[in-house]
């Protein structure tokens, strides 16, 4: 593979591009497959009038721009989908975990459990409001509205505050489970943070990924 | 032309080409280079996140299709997007008029 790499000036330019950029998988590889057969057509007008492969793929890796140079327009697309998915994880898991806290506070048989799990429904709260808020600039208003440059950074911090929120439900859901007698609805509910605190985990770090990539949105 | 002298009009050339009918990536490329006449200088990296955008912005919509045997992306023009052209013309209209008023003032005050 990396023999082939090194004759070929266009998988050697896709292998750095496609190192240099983080976002949804589907996006990115639907944007590299795209890159993909631009190149490909490229390389493909010039040896058509009789430019030897090589030198045409040097040609039009040329012309598409270095990678470092051209990198950031790409990343600002995916971190901006990233930002997406990740307020749009976050509004639905969010309600997930005001319910669970309600079940925390109702069933909390310590009084330091029900104080957590309204801080923890505040936060929940918070968070889905802004993914929320996140998804109205990023979509429908974001012809009239310039998408805020900080907005990536500040949807992958809230959701990762989310998450950890989650995780703190699992426990504390957990918690009440060994001590309530109705504890299979709060241990459901605790599977169910658990499941969402991974989710939303996940795609939290992913975004703070893209947002460390340089990809800031405008 | 410099890639730099077409920032800020890339947007409005690529729907301009996009209006007659659906084209993909590479056939934009062509198609911007053959109307100008080969005089400007696309880096043709910065087409592709464009097109991203412009399909993010609702202006475009884009689906794959065969092209020569080959599924390729390809971008049509929404009806938002037709909008787009039509006030990018305008002001491009009215820039240049503006801007044609000027220097031939210059020229006309000596």
């Amino acid at each position: 593979m990396s023999a082939v790499r090194d004759v070929d000036p266009v998988e050697n330019y896709l292998a750095t591009l496609t190192t240099a950029l983080h976002g949804p998988a589907r996006a990115k590889a639907a944007m590299m497959r795209e890159v993909r057969d631009g190149l490909d057509d490229a390389v493909e007008a010039q040896t058509r009038f009789g430019v030897p492969r090589v030198q045409a793929a040097r040609r039009a890796v040329r012309d598409f721009g270095a990678a470092d140079e051209i990198a950031p327009s790409f990343q600002r697309e995916l971190t901006i989908a990233q930002t997406r998915r990740t307020a749009r994880v976050a509004a639905v898991t969010a309600p997930v975990l005001v319910v669970c806290q309600l079940l925390v506070h109702t069933a909390a048989v310590d009084w330091r459990l029900g104080a957590l799990a309204v801080h923890l429904a505040a936060l929940a709260t918070a968070a889905g409001l802004l993914a929320v808020t996140a998804l109205v600039a990023t979509g429908p208003l974001t012809r009239m509205l310039p998408t805020p440059h900080r907005l990536p950074l500040a949807v992958a911090w809230t959701a990762t505050a989310a998450a950890v929120g989650m995780a703190l439900a699992a426990v504390a859901l957990g918690v009440t489970s060994a001590l309530s007698t109705d504890w299979p609805v709060t241990a459901l509910a605790g599977v169910l943070a658990t499941a969402s605190h991974g989710v939303v985990a996940a795609s939290a770090r992913e975004c703070r990924r893209c947002v460390r990539a340089g990809g800031g949105a405008r | 032309m410099k890639a730099d002298a077409v920032r800020g009009h890339l947007d409005a050339m690529l729907l301009a080409v996009l209006e007659p009918r659906p084209l993909h990536g590479y056939a934009v490329i062509t198609a911007v280079q053959r109307r100008s006449g080969g005089a400007l200088e696309l880096r043709t990296g910065t087409v592709y996140p464009a097109l991203n955008r412009l399909e993010r912005l609702g202006l475009l919509r884009s689906r794959w299709q065969p092209v020569a045997d080959r599924p390729r992306r390809c971008y049509e023009l929404t009806d938002a997007g037709r909008r787009h052209l039509v006030d990018a013309r305008s002001t491009w209209r009215d820039f240049t008029a503006t801007i044609g008023a000027v220097l031939s003032s210059a020229r006309h005050a000596t």
